[in-house]
């Protein structure tokens, strides 16, 4: 049983294919059922996003899985398969993991350390399950990618700072006045920037939000589309007097808001904070303004330098996180190793078993004037006996140092203990598990198949 | 037994130093528990010290700055559970160590004058105590205000910002913290002057005898009354809300541990019980 992905993404398609190739149109779930339709996979994933469309797979034989499934992308998508094909990555085993882990963290993704992808690989293997697509290889893997991409996240901070420029006015507004809920908002300009940032805003649910413009037809078609109320152009200064947060964004060739205005406006707020964002060109409120003492005033250059630096913050941190997924893809290798050698340890406790079976089953007329108490006890002490005898064998077979010694020491317990006459032809991993373990990616240890 | 406290308010700070600057969950879980662990042991220095000189140990400097550590760190401890905030520790848990550090090397077991003997002592040192527990926060949080106000201003946001709650949440904070310390000073310094007023006329005790608005223990207490009077003033009349009440809470924190330290080990002739 191996680990096979074939995807698209950003870094190999361009945007027109990756259109085409969108599972969420006809939905996941469907794709799910027509590839169980598909002979090979045994366990599958789908993970789509508007950056890359993904399948994840256990199956036996990865050369004949790769093809069945580029013939599904193509007969899925109606999209011919040499058009397709030059566009595909194909992963198999540990670099499955690596890919998953890294796209995980957000260090695959367009914009470095971006959150979004972390809530979308949820929503794919919450599918799976549902769908019952997903297996004991499938199950160990995405929950690990989650504690991976969070423990990333947390120890380097990749997904921190906001890399866009309405984002950053938002998060400044956060570390100035904590909830954005209570807030008063006043639009300065009518304009598509006044509008994106509004909208924004509106999406935090800010309190109010006033709409201003020399136009008042236009303040009043986009109080309408932000849920606003428009103002009168000659009542800004009382709107300025209210107003938590104000946005500028309008073409005058001057200043339209003055310093001695604000310095005015202050005094009368008794120094309550203002938040002032202008981001117009040229700027709409005099630089001397944010001099004031509870004036922050950014204008479209310092945004964009915070996201410049923020961006710059992100990309060196990713040396780390890759570091991080590293370890994390090493740890899963062990796991996945051990997985191999699990129909020798379940051939060895079989034969075990079957001894003190069998003992007990000889010495049946002895033990037979026993009471059922003793009988018990006894059935009891020569099952942790068996346990004890098997647990250091078990644990050295799992955690061998590379797939050779695995596979060696495996060899010569089967050879020790004649275990090649019963050992059992299917592993216990080929059979799907409805059961999703508990992501443990900190230690290399496995749950024991048994 | 009294170097135990100090010792684990050191762990504490080292804890609280790396979680802050690596910004780990983990290690600042370990930070808060093992303050916590701290404030439990010190609790039972305390307990210990009161069941041997038979009353609460406020007297003498050393076991009133003890006593104030204590308060500091329970006071914080109850701020950082109930507002979810860990950041404020890394600025609290080295002023914990500082001072528990001058009264375990200055420490000795005092007994208690007579005059001390009285339920106006417990009630007067423990409002006080409290009141300057809550300007140590007040202060501490008034300077993370201004480092985060700083970095606001300059549009470079980098250390603090990624750390800090908001602007407006610190000065709330700020608010609360003075307004709470300024009750209870109000509350021990009255409590102070009328038992003071009981004691004057009968006691012999060159102590009591000396206290005065003259004595600087007494002034310059009564100097930090009028600077966090203002600052409530100042913030509800005219505004004086975020950096300038920041300062002010600085100022008038330097200004008590200047008198807890200093002006209460060498220059005071009433205080020196």
């Amino acid at each position: 049983m191996d680990l096979l992905l074939l995807g698209m993404s950003h870094h190999t398609a361009p945007v027109d294919l990756r259109e085409r190739v969108d599972f969420s149109r006809r939905g996941v779930s469907e794709a799910l059922r027509e590839l169980a339709a598909c002979p090979s996979p045994t366990e599958a994933v789908v993970l789509t996003t508007c950056n890359r469309a993904e399948i994840y797979v256990a199956c036996e034989d990865s050369e004949t899985t790769r093809h069945g499934l580029e013939r599904f992308m193509s007969r899925f998508h109606d999209v011919p398969e040499h058009d397709l094909a030059p566009h595909l990555y194909v992963h198999t085993g540990a670099d499955v993991a690596r890919h998953l882990f890294r796209v995980a963290a957000g260090l695959d993704s367009l914009v470095v350390g971006e959150p979004q992808i972390f809530g979308q690989i949820k929503d794919a293997y919450a599918v799976a399950s549902r769908e019952r697509r997903t297996g004991a290889l499938l199950n160990k893997l995405f929950p690990w990618s989650f504690a991976v991409g969070k423990r990333v996240r947390a120890d380097t901070g990749l997904g921190e700072g906001a890399v866009s420029v309405s984002y950053t006015a938002i998060s400044l507004a956060r570390k100035i006045f904590g909830s954005l809920k209570a807030l008063r908002v006043l639009v300065v300009g009518a304009g598509e920037m006044a509008e994106l940032t509004a909208t924004h805003l509106r999406s935090q649910q800010v309190g109010r939000i006033g709409v201003t413009s020399r136009t008042r037809a236009r303040a009043d078609a986009l109080a309408r589309k932000v849920d606003g109320t428009a103002v009168d152009w000659t009542a800004v200064d009382d709107e300025l007097l209210e107003a938590d947060i104000v946005v500028t964004a309008t073409g005058a060739s001057t200043p339209i808001i003055s310093t001695t205005t604000i310095d005015r406006i202050m005094r009368a707020r008794r120094n309550r904070p203002l938040f002032i964002i202008d981001i117009g060109l040229p700027r709409d409120v005099e630089p001397d303004a944010g001099d004031l003492e509870q004036v922050f005033l950014y204008n479209i250059d310092d945004l964009r330098s915070i996201v410049s630096e923020n961006l710059a913050r992100r990309q060196e941190q990713t040396a780390r996180a890759e570091a991080m997924v590293s370890n994390e893809v090493e740890a899963f290798v062990v796991w996945l190793r051990s997985r191999g050698t699990i129909p020798t340890v379940v051939a060895l406790r079989r034969r075990f078993e079957s001894i003190r079976q069998a003992e007990l089953k000889r010495f049946e007329s002895k033990l037979s004037g026993l009471s059922p108490e003793a009988r018990a006890r006894v059935d009891e002490v020569t099952q942790l006996l068996v346990q004890k005898l098997l647990l250091t064998p078990t644990e050295r077979l799992k955690t061998a140092a590379d797939e050779a010694t695995a596979a060696q020491y495996a060899e010569i317990i089967t050879q020790l203990f004649g275990l090649a006459a019963d050992a059992p032809t299917d592993a216990p991993a080929a059979a799907p598990a409805t059961r999703a373990p508990s992501p443990s990616p900190s230690t290399s240890k496995t749950p024991v198949a048994s | 037994m009294t170097m135990l406290p100090l010792l684990l308010y050191t762990i504490a700070g080292v804890a609280y130093a790396f979680s802050f600057a690596r910004r780990s969950q983990r290690t600042g879980r370990l930070a808060t528990a093992s303050l916590a662990g701290a404030a439990l042991i010190h609790t039972f220095v305390i307990g210990m010290r009161t069941v041997e000189v038979g009353q609460l140990p406020f007297v003498g400097t050393a076991a009133a700055i003890s006593a104030f550590v204590w308060l500091l760190a329970v006071a914080y401890l109850y701020t950082e559970v109930t507002t979810d905030e860990r950041a404020m520790g890394v600025f609290i848990v080295p002023l914990l160590v500082v001072l528990e550090g001058v009264s375990a090397l200055s420490d000795r077991v005092i007994e208690p004058a007579p005059v001390l003997d009285s339920p106006w002592f417990a009630v007067h040192v423990s409002s006080l105590l409290f009141a300057y527990a809550a300007f140590a926060l007040a202060c501490v949080i008034g300077i993370t205000y201004v480092l985060l106000f700083r970095e606001l201003k300059s549009k470079r946001l980098g250390f603090f910002a990624a750390r800090l709650p908001s602007l407006q949440v610190l000065d709330a904070m700020n608010g609360r913290a003075v307004s709470v310390g300024w009750l209870f000073l109000t509350a021990g310094l009255a409590v102070g002057a009328v038992w003071l007023f009981q004691l004057q006329p009968e006691t012999m005790d060159p102590r009591v005898r000396a206290m005065s608005l003259f004595d600087p223990k007494i002034s310059v207490v009564v100097l930090s009354w009028l600077v966090y009077s203002f600052e409530i003033y100042a913030r509800r009349a005219i505004g004086w809300s975020g950096k300038r009440a920041a300062w002010l809470s600085a100022v008038g924190f330097s200004i008590i541990l200047l008198n807890l330290v200093p002006v209460g080990y060498f220059l005071t002739d009433s205080h020196n019980f």
